[in-house]
């Protein structure tokens, strides 16, 4: 994480979770391609167990392998319900941290997906529509070049 | 009859007739109802009865729905009563019962008396007989879906990683070899990283191949095979399990191995969806001829007698008919709040198969 000297991943997040009163927030990174692209959980805050230090997904597994495959953000409002106890299993952090509605954005680095961040209530509906959409605006900005993709491409021209 | 009197034959017969679980018409050459026992009598709604007494020829086909020929399930055609001569020792023949429905019979038709051309109409309920055709019937069929489904995982497994994962490493060697080349800065740049999304493709397909089916279970055997499915369990759901493997590397058969893993699998599956938990045991190990796998957790637990279950119900199931496949045996044993034991044990030859 050279390339973000400065920038304190922990403090942000703590600080996101508070601002929102969201009951978890992660940041998981992709780890260098020596290690297969595997995204880890590196920072993450009020968790209540600690599974997300074993996981290493690969791409297109869980929540985090999902947004950075798509590059797309997530946003389910009631797990339960729209992804279901049969498959809710293959979103591990969810099940451990028993999310009930949670929200996952990409944070990109040079037009590249470079870590996923999510945030969830344990209790169903916690998280809105409108209130992910506030947080989508306040990473664009708080979070620096990492959600905009137009602001990405600022800062590839300056390098 | 030689050594045997027939002294009680009326009463035996009576006794029969009487009592016999099975209906016994009695007609005469035109059809008409001479008489019937009590069975008879109760499969007959009570009006088709009363015709019958009344001597309705035509009374019985108020409640027969037609009989089995090479053509038909149930036709009438060239009806058993319509030829007063012919006897038929057996044919199938459907009869609308009073309550219980439209029911299969077992029926047989003979003349008894051919100075009066009386004749016996005789019916046997194929219900049960039916049901445990049904059930064979499918067990028979569900070995063979999971035979085949066993199968064509394999096939496209290698497919997967015989060919279509050695052209993309192929074409990755290519990528390579442009990045020696000349090339500008900012092309060099986009050749990595198609480079990196391309390994990662890569990737995908070895880990689908081995998902669908380990090559390691065909070439090293379970203990690999389960070391490697259960690292791989510990990366993407960060659930411990603790392997207790005691069996040196030991091989089996091709059939034993694949459902000792599958079946493995599937509890280890189970216990991440449903037990709640973040570690649990799987022992294996041999002992006088037998073949076992322990898969222990200390979860949630579930009522075994639980109709209504927590995923789709089948996953039990066919762990059962899996285990069947090898003459295996599983057992479940489960409490609510203590936790999960799943033991299999499959019989091996002594001392394990060379194979």
């Amino acid at each position: 994480m050279k390339e973000w000297v400065g920038f304190n991943f922990q403090r942000e997040i703590e600080r996101v979770r508070e601002a929102f009163g969201f009951d978890y927030v992660g940041i998981a990174l992709v780890q260098s391609p020596e290690r297969g692209f595997e995204l880890k959980w590196a920072h993450v805050t009020g968790n209540k167990s600690e599974r997300h230090r074993r996981i290493k997904l690969q791409s297109g597994k869980g929540v985090a392998g999902l947004v950075f495959k798509t590059g797309k953000p997530i946003y389910v409002g009631d797990a339960l319900q729209e992804v279901g106890t049969d498959s809710l299993f293959n979103y591990p952090i969810i099940v451990a941290e028993g999310l009930k509605s949670f929200g996952a954005i990409p944070l990109y680095k040079s037009y590249r997906v470079n870590g996923v961040i999510l945030v969830g209530y344990r209790k169903n509906q916690g998280l809105t529509l409108e209130q992910f959409e506030e947080f989508k605006r306040e990473i664009g900005t708080g979070f620096g070049p990492f959600y905009d993709k137009e602001m990405v491409s600022d800062e590839s021209v300056q390098q | 009859m030689n050594q045997f009197s027939n002294e009680n034959l009326p009463s035996l017969l009576m006794n029969l007739y009487g009592n016999s679980g099975e209906a016994i018409f009695f007609f005469d050459r035109n059809g008409k109802v001479l008489t019937m026992n009590s069975a008879a009598k109760d499969i007959l709604d009570k009006d088709v009865y009363e015709q019958m007494m009344a001597g309705s020829t035509g009374a019985i086909c108020r409640t027969c729905r037609g009989y089995t020929s090479s053509d038909e399930l149930q036709t009438c055609h060239s009806c058993y009563m319509s030829n007063p001569d012919e006897n038929i020792s057996s044919f199938q023949v459907y009869f609308d019962t009073k309550g219980k429905g439209v029911i299969p019979y077992s029926g047989s038709i003979h003349t008894i008396d051919e100075e009066s051309g009386i004749r016996v109409f005789m019916l046997r309920d194929l219900t049960q007989q039916f049901k445990t055709q049904e059930e064979l019937n499918q067990k028979l069929m569900m070995k063979r879906v999971i035979k085949a489904q066993e199968d064509e995982r394999k096939r496209l497994s290698r497919e997967l990683h015989d060919s279509v994962a050695q052209e993309m490493l192929s074409s990755l060697v290519d990528l390579r070899v442009l990045k020696y080349m000349n090339i500008d800065e900012e092309v060099l740049k986009k050749v990595q990283q198609t480079e990196g999304s391309l390994m990662r493709l890569l990737d995908d397909i070895r880990h689908l191949s081995v998902e669908l089916r380990p090559a390691t279970l065909d070439d090293l055997g379970l203990e690999a095979a389960f070391r490697t499915h259960f690292k791989w369990i510990e990366k993407n759901y960060g659930l411990i399990i603790h392997f207790h493997p005691e069996l040196e590397s030991k091989r089996y058969e091709g059939e034993v191995e694949t459902v000792v893993y599958r079946i493995c699998q599937e509890a280890v599956f189970n216990a991440l969806k449903y037990a709640e938990v973040d570690e649990l045991v799987v022992r294996l190990y041999e002992a006088v001829g037998f073949l076992y796998l322990v898969v222990v957790d200390e979860g949630k637990g579930f009522e075994l007698k639980n109709t209504d279950p927590k995923g789709t119900g089948l996953g039990i199931y066919s762990m059962k008919e899996r285990a069947e496949l090898v003459d295996g045996n599983l057992q479940i044993r489960s409490e609510i709040g203590k936790g999960t034991v799943i033991q299999l044990e499959v019989p091996v030859v002594e001392g394990g198969g060379n194979k």
